[in-house]
């Protein structure tokens, strides 16, 4: 873009005004006449069969208008059917918004109660009786898979729910060809990203006219919009989302039950229902990110230079199977992270257990992958003596190979991988700080520092799945679509009505600058319609705060919303001041012509015309100064679709980042410390800084609290031990570590802009530099890092078993 | 069996029956429609609720409505006075303090409590003063970079 006036600086937030002064417009602050208040019962078992559920004395109970059980749901409503994020499922198993003859994690949805006030909803609660006959709680992935082990679904006939295979290149030549082959297993944890405000919804019926309107602080409208359409065959639907408390992938999936149940309440009394869920019912209920291990092998070369990597992954999926084989399926979007290896195999198994089913959360299986691949660098260097640093650039795609096409056909845009790494290296001084590790050591100090680097995918295209799945009847589609509508108001200001929600990302002040340039305005007055409307908004199928989609998709729509805007406002400028319109430059809400300094309209001038004067249009001119864009991504092809080999894009872009933390451990607690956490990152052209390192800071945190212990616990009842955000062990400002950023942009070639995502972000390689990081200060101990968390607790007894390990020998 | 309890709220007195198990924290946003406390926990961990009661920051989900009676309470709404904002709520639009808002309130009034008691605080003091509240979007770089330059301002 040539005048670029806001892109790219740091401009005044929108939407924070509302926000400081306690404006923001949430769920729970949304009251309509008449309305209910909505509690759901849960399930206490882990794994047990529903006898029966009686609800005549919470029916009769004071102030409740409405109970829904599991033999209601099933009348009125049509099991969900299996999505996407089902693909691979061999039986179509119908899951309702309720449990129905079983219960399969604890907090599984059982029945709900309407009544007048929240209280009445939660006296009456208690007054319905489930009848449970309790089953063997299937808790761990190797027990679940045994012979003997109960059966979370019978018509599986195994707890083993998918397994499948993919193999880009030639990998058994690749390991006759190795000098080494180097194996190691892995394991991430459960975790979640904890929003702040929980699931909410509001739903209200018009019997009348069959109108379903709900309001919900979901991530991704069409989620709910298929959700409700195929639960009740309604095709009038109405999907509200106004400012969101945090998504990170949490509000993405299950929250379409709730909207279920409550919409059915809401039918049921003839009134607005409300549900606000509390925080114990999210952490147990409301999805989890997926426990993954790893039997990984490297085939490699004297020189580190990877010909091929193997891994075979187990997935805890929980209790359902409705998100069966996402985190298998996402490691396609970064498969081969930043190197040039041309073989890889991997094999995917989906076991159900008795705990939370898992959803997307910040990158759903980037992480690990990212994670199996920076292990693996220093794993490699290990066992060929050489620097872990010497391993990754030998591997790393050179800036000049780009645009790279990679074995499983993703295509990177652009990127200097080595120089992110040795700016990285460079700005921490690690030469300097290896020193003081090995001066530090002398004194008992155990100091660690782990580089690594990861990809950062965006810009979802909806047809990966068909290359793990070829039998998908449906296609998923494909690409993606979004839209934006940017309207000029008669008193000369601009209106954007965006194609998706936000749930922190800062979309109204961002579009705002791209529209603020095209049409040579102010920001300032530029403002965007809220909340998302799905009767307004010209939504697609990447209107989803998820995929890391708003970049690409909602960037290119309102890019091309405002030049369309533009182009209509100067033809009819033109008209009105008998001008070409390629003479005439739009600046400060005025258009001008060149060269005539009193030949000039201001932009409420051509509103009042464009709106109420026809006599001073142009012929053929619609009326109205309002453009809408769908954009799809100009570059889809190829691999839009997956050819011979099954090669497809996975994501469009990719950003990229270094990073390097530098730790401290506590022998004595097995405390981690974080002394230094930099990231030097790629996120091609910066809209707006603060609002990208607002991303980076966020995602980072996210990813060291993780590394660092946030997680769920179990026992082995299937009972969820971390309830609460303290037992989870979520970090606070003062565990927090400061956060370096500095930002080496590489443009995208291909995006609107050259802008590349940033959102999911550093929450991708950050486990693995914790990891990394953490086994460099405890190495010369005998410590190897293989899993997630690194909590206090893990590492002092990492550190003990070393000890044990030493003595012995 | 309702008891009436009288409160100042922003300078404003309200006289209210309420149910004795009525939480401050719903009180305030169902009560009297002040719907900037936000409620993320209701067990006291995460902050989203943070008021100030007669000058001293506290949870307002860890007390019932009558626990109020005869007190003064600042919420976010009160902050701001005659449309302008606050120099704290001006530093946390400025340096992008908050991203989806939700921690926001309660964020802003933990940061006023602090910089009443100390007007020149360390990075340190400013992330021990903010310990009791929870942001899961900012990694709080940013909120800490807001109250240094809320400091400054109110200087
Ligand atoms: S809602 Fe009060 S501390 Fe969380
Ligand atoms: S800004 Fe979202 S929780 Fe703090």
């Amino acid at each position: 873009m040539a005048d670029t006036k806001y892109v790219g600086k740091t401009t005044r937030s929108k939407e924070g005004p509302r926000h400081v002064t306690g404006r923001g417009h949430f769920i729970d602050d949304i009251i309509l006449p008449g309305m209910l208040h909505a509690v759901v019962l849960r399930s206490p078992h882990a794994h047990a069969r529903l006898v029966s559920v009686d609800s005549k004395e919470a029916e009769a109970a004071p102030g409740v208008l409405a109970v829904i059980t599991p033999e209601e749901i099933k009348r009125k409503s049509n099991p969900f059917k299996p999505g996407r994020y089902a693909a691979g499922l061999k039986r179509p198993i119908p899951e309702y918004a309720t449990a129905m003859d079983k219960v399969r994690y604890v907090g599984e949805p059982v029945a709900a109660v309407a009544a007048r006030k929240r209280g009445q909803a939660e006296d009456a609660l208690e007054l319905i009786s489930v009848e449970y006959d309790p089953l063997p709680a299937v808790v761990d992935t190797a027990e679940a898979i045994r012979p003997a082990a109960a059966l979370l679904f019978e018509e599986l006939e195994s707890n083993l729910a998918w397994k499948g295979s993919l193999h880009y290149g030639d990998v058994p030549t690749a390991f006759k060809q190795a000098d080494k082959i180097v194996k190691e297993k892995l394991k991430i944890h459960r975790y979640s990203s904890t929003p702040l405000e929980p699931f909410a919804c509001i739903a209200s019926f018009d019997a009348a006219s069959k109108k379903l309107t709900v309001w919900v602080n979901a991530q991704v409208p069409e989620v709910i919009y298929d959700a409700l359409r195929e639960a009740f065959g309604l095709e009038d639907i109405r999907v509200i989302i106004p400012d969101i408390g945090g998504g990170f992938g949490q509000k993405i999936h299950l929250i379409r039950k709730y909207v279920v149940i409550i919409s059915l309440l809401a039918m049921k009394s003839g009134r607005p229902v409300k549900w606000i869920e509390d925080r114990s019912e999210h952490m147990m209920a409301a999805g989890h990110s997926c426990a993954q291990e790893f039997d990984v092998e490297a085939a490699v070369k004297k020189d580190g230079t990877v010909l091929g990597l193997k891994f075979k992954e187990i997935d805890d999926v929980g209790g359902s199977v409705s998100t069966l084989t996402i985190h298998f399926t996402n490691k396609l979007n970064n498969l081969s992270n930043t190197y040039k290896v041309k073989n890889i195999f991997l094999e995917g198994h989906s076991v159900v257990t008795n705990k939370c089913p898992v959803v997307p959360n910040r990158g759903i299986g980037k992480p690990a992958m990212c994670f199996i691949w920076e292990r693996m660098m220093d794993r490699i260097a290990e066992e060929l003596d050489l620097s872990p640093i010497e391993v990754r650039l030998v591997n790393l795609i050179q800036p000049q190979e780009m645009p790279f096409t990679t074995p499983s056909g993703n295509i990177y845009d652009s990127g200097d991988y080595p120089g992110l790494l040795k700016r990285a290296l460079e700005k921490i001084d690690y030469e300097k700080l290896k020193e003081e590790q090995r001066r530090e050591r002398e004194h008992g100090r155990l100091l660690g520092i782990g580089v690594v680097i990861g990809v950062e995918p965006g810009g979802r295209n909806a047809a990966r799945d068909m290359a793990i799945f070829p039998e998908m009847k449906e296609t998923p589609g494909s690409g993606g679509v979004n839209g934006a509508t940017v309207k000029l108001e008669k008193n000369g200001t601009v209106t954007l009505f965006l194609g998706s929600p936000n749930c922190g990302q800062s979309h109204e002040t961002t579009t705002a600058q791209v529209a603020a340039d095209i049409l040579g305005i102010d920001p300032e007055q530029i403002s965007t319609s809220t909340p998302f409307d799905s009767d307004l908004a010209p939504w697609g199928v990447a209107a989803a705060n998820s995929g890391n989609n708003f970049h690409l998709y909602d960037i290119g729509a309102v890019h091309g919303a405002a030049s369309r805007l533009k182009e209509k406002m100067l033809a009819l400028a033109a008209h009105v001041l008998n001008a070409r319109p390629d003479e005439l430059t739009m600046s400060g809400g005025v258009i001008q012509a060149a060269g005539s300094p009193l030949k000039k309209v201001t932009f409420a001038e051509l509103g009042r015309i464009a709106y109420g004067n026809q006599a001073l249009m142009p012929k053929g001119f619609e009326a109205g100064l309002q453009t809408t864009f769908y954009y799809t991504f100009p570059h889809g092809e190829p691999n839009l679709v997956p050819g011979p080999g099954g090669l497809v894009r996975a994501q469009f872009t990719f950003s990229a980042g270094a990073h390097v933390a530098v730790v401290e451990v506590d022998r004595q607690t097995g405390k981690v410390h974080v002394l230094r956490y930099l990231v030097v990152g790629d996120n091609g052209t910066v809209i707006n800084p603060d609002v990208v390192n607002g991303q980076i800071y966020g995602s980072a945190a996210h990813g060291i609290s993780v590394a660092l212990g946030e997680g769920f616990v179990y026992n082995s009842d299937g009972q969820l031990l971390t309830l609460t955000l303290t037992d989870y062990g979520k970090s606070s400002t003062v565990e927090t570590p400061k956060i370096e950023i500095e930002h080496r942009p590489s443009p995208s070639p291909f995006t609107t802009l050259g802008q590349k995502a940033a959102g999911e972000g550093a929450a991708i390689p950050s486990p693995a530099a914790i990891a990394s990081a953490v086994e460099d200060a405890l190495k010369h101990l005998g410590v190897r890092v293989r899993e997630l968390p690194l909590s206090p607790e893990a590492v002092w007894k990492l550190i003990q078993e070393s000890g044990r390990l030493k003595d012995q020998g | 069996m309702k008891k009436t309890i009288q409160v100042t709220i922003n300078g404003r007195t309200y006289t209210e029956d309420v149910e004795p198990r009525l939480l401050l924290a719903h009180f305030l946003r169902e009560n009297i429609g002040l719907t900037g406390t936000h409620v993320g926990c209701v067990i006291g961990e995460c902050g989203a609720c943070s008021i100030l009661l007669n000058g001293r920051l506290v949870k307002s989900c860890l007390l019932f409505a009558p626990q109020a009676d005869g007190k003064e309470i600042l919420t976010i709404e009160g902050l701001a006075a005659n449309g302008a904002l606050h120099p704290i709520q001006e530093a946390f639009v400025q340096c992008y303090g908050l991203q989806c808002g939700y921690c926001t309130p309660g964020m802003i009034l933990a940061a006023h409590y602090l910089l009443m008691k100390n007007p020149d605080p360390t990075e340190e003091d400013i992330r021990k003063g903010l310990e009791g509240n929870l942001c899961m979007c900012t990694g709080y770089m940013q909120i800490v970079e807001a109250v240094k330059e809320a400091a400054k301002k109110l200087k």
